[in-house]
């Protein structure tokens, strides 16, 4: 079986849908010369016209996306690091989300947006903060955030043929993760979760390089806990049927999460759980997530993100 | 570039039918017959009438809000029956009657509208990027008051259209106001378009009551823009003669303007400019300018007419919520 490194991974997606669609484009800055390794050789292969530069401006660097977007092209335009979409946020929530509705559904607006995200690099709080729940709570808008390298390539393939503006940030901790990724073209549908490990005794929702912390952890607890783990890789739209399913099975529910937890991805599931599936539960939800301070840089990092302590302790606590 | 009789009768008479469809909204804001606000153009509704009445179809326009874009919509060919069904809350509204003020006519490359001034800095840099990919030699056409200037998604537009060479034109309506402010206490120059010698983008300033003048301009940039010569700054210095949203005070600064400021205005209405104008030059006879109001007035009570007899819309929220995200194939 084919290993390729998780940001490989994406760079073959982008391959494969620029080379199925004339209408594909990159755009961002410095990503010809490859500022992390998922544009590596592009430019060569496709061409200016196509692996598009721009002058350090996010507004601008965006518009130009959106508004080719809307002249039928299919931009990817990355941002480098998620936190810069804060720069130019009121296109990328607001005039991004309402497009396609508030304009009388008569023009779709097919665009992704991706940047590296996530703590791990001790970079402190503007360029480790994850982006995915403040883009959940724009209307309009797809977020997906792959865990793995197959779904890395199957999910940013997907986002590409979407006919949405799907946000598809990627954990820098996962960067050179290795794994199977078939040569094919496939896609993972946007909205499937997926039980990454069963189990029957509680589930945990995590996503990300938190998936990989969940799996560690269920793994450990082995014959004594038994740990199903699910991956939402969507969170909006987010299948709710497959944990649901799981509920009915483990009635005990941890959602794993590196956004803050104010306002975030994990409360959000958990208010839905609490209203569709309150009778499934048999112990309160508990949410292990980044709590809410400004993420600090330095070593301090490790203990202020979830971590496998962290998750571990929760699993206990929900199951005791 | 000199105008053709042809070129002088098509702005003449778009600018009367914006005239006209400025004081309908006017009427209607104040009978309650229009959602929202309304930000009256009497006063300034002669650039943007110079700036789309010479478009093509698939050059892009994105409309100044003030007058809510009437005069650059009508002037593009876009029928504002559609726009004032959305402004009263129809379902037969432009879009839908979801969306207030808001309008969307990509038939026409008129795609949005948002309530974020100056937001039309950022998607322009795509048209203009979209065009010159294309090689067809579309242009577009971005239109916004002085006040939008402020914004530095302004200042990075212009910096992407001259670095990426795109064919896009910078339309400024300048009133010299934005609400309540003046624009010298807004902006360090007496000219906005000193913003363009920054990024060595030539600049055109422009009697923005004249909409011949204005037009001249406009042909000239739109041609430097199709001939691949990149984009044109352009400063149409206006007029504003009434509050900036009805119903809000008309201030200057927080003092009330005066009459001494306000009734000189009145003798650079574009229409009177227009009128008198097309009349000196032998262009029209007074006879035929009385038909072209009449028959702008038809095509006003026409558009309300078909908005007052239209349903009001009233889509159930599981309709709305299955419109959020555009279908895939
Ligand atoms: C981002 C944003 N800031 C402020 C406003 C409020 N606002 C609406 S119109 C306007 C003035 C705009 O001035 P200008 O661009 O000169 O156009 P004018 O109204 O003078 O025609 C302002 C400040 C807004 N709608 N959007
Ligand atoms: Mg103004």
């Amino acid at each position: 079986m084919r290993e390729l490194t998780f940001i490989e991974a994406i760079r073959e997606a982008y391959i494969q849908e620029m080379k199925l669609d004339e209408s594909v484009f990159l755009v961002g800055q410095d990503i010809r010369g490859s500022i992390f390794p998922h544009t590596e050789g592009l430019v060569q292969q496709f061409g200016e016209d196509r692996i598009v530069d721009t002058p350090l401006a996010e507004s601008g660097m965006y518009g130009l996306a959106f508004g080719a977007a809307q002249e039928g092209l299919r931009p990817v335009v990355d941002f480098m690091f998620g936190g810069f979409t804060y720069v130019t946020f009121s296109e990328v929530s607001i005039t991004t989300g309402q497009y396609h509705f508030l304009h009388g559904s008569q023009q779709a607006l097919p665009l992704v947006i991706t940047a590296a995200v996530g703590t791990g690099m001790r970079l402190a709080n503007d360029h480790a903060m994850s982006v995915h729940s403040t883009f959940c709570h724009h209307p309009g808008i797809k977020v997906v955030m792959p865990s793995t390298p197959y779904d890395a390539k199957g999910l940013m393939a997907a986002a590409i043929r979407d006919n949405n503006p799907v946000v598809i940030p990627w954990h820098l901790g996962l960067m050179m993760e290795r794994g199977h990724v078939p040569e094919e073209d496939y896609i993972i549908p946007l909205g499937t979760a997926e039980v990454k490990r069963e189990g029957t005794d509680i589930t945990v929702l995590a996503n990300s390089v938190q998936l990989k912390n969940a799996l560690e952890v269920a793994a450990k607890l082995e014959g004594e806990i038994s740990v199903e783990v699910i991956d939402p890789r969507s969170f909006e739209p987010f299948d709710m049927d497959t944990l649901l399913k799981s509920l009915e099975k483990t009635n005990r529910l941890v959602i794993v999460d590196e956004d803050w937890e104010n306002c975030g991805f994990a409360g959000t599931v958990s208010a839905r759980v609490v209203e569709q599936g309150f009778d499934l539960l048999d112990a309160p939800i508990i949410r292990v997530t980044t709590p809410n301070m400004p993420i600090p840089g330095g070593y301090m990092e490790n203990y202020v993100a979830p971590n496998p302590e962290r998750i571990e302790a929760a699993i206990r606590e929900v199951c005791a | 570039m000199a105008l053709s009789k042809k070129q002088m009768i098509t702005l003449f008479t778009n600018l009367v039918r914006a005239d006209r469809f400025d004081k309908m909204f006017y009427a209607r804001m104040l009978q309650g017959k229009l959602i929202g606000f309304y930000h009256p153009g009497e006063g300034a509704i002669a650039p943007g009438v110079a700036a789309a009445s010479f478009l093509n179809d698939d050059d892009n326009l994105s409309p100044h809000h003030r007058a809510h874009g009437m005069a650059h919509n009508l002037s593009k060919g876009i029928d504002l029956k559609y726009y004032l069904a959305e402004h009263t809350g129809k379902e037969t509204g432009c879009c839908k009657g979801r969306s207030a003020f808001h309008f969307s006519f990509p038939e026409k490359k008129v795609y949005m509208m948002s309530g974020f001034i100056g937001y039309n800095f950022a998607p322009v840099v795509g048209w203009g990027f979209a065009a010159k990919r294309r090689g067809q030699k579309q242009v577009v056409m971005n239109c916004s008051g002085d006040g939008s200037y402020g914004q530095g998604r302004a200042h990075e537009s212009m910096l992407f259209a001259k670095t990426m060479n795109l064919p896009i034109i910078y339309w400024c309506e300048n009133n010299g106001m934005a609400i309540h402010s003046s624009i010298e206490d807004m902006h360090p120059t007496k000219d906005i378009s000193s913003l363009a010698k920054g990024f060595d983008m030539p600049a055109i300033i422009v009697d923005g009551q004249d909409v011949f003048a204005c037009a001249e301009v406009a042909l000239k940039a739109i041609k430097r823009a199709r001939d691949g010569k990149g984009p044109t700054f352009v400063e149409c210095k206006t007029l504003r003669f009434k509050e900036h949203d009805m119903g809000t005070k008309d201030l200057k600064g927080y003092r009330a303007r005066k009459a001494e400021e306000l009734d000189p205005m009145r003798e650079r209405e574009p229409v009177l400019l227009a009128t008198k104008r097309v009349l000196k030059d032998g262009i029209l006879t007074q006879t035929q300018i009385d038909a072209i109001g009449a028959k702008a007035d038809e095509e006003v009570a026409a558009a309300e007419k078909f908005a007052d007899e239209s349903e009001i819309a009233t889509p159930t929220v599981e309709e709305l919520m299955a419109a959020v995200y555009a279908p895939n194939a």
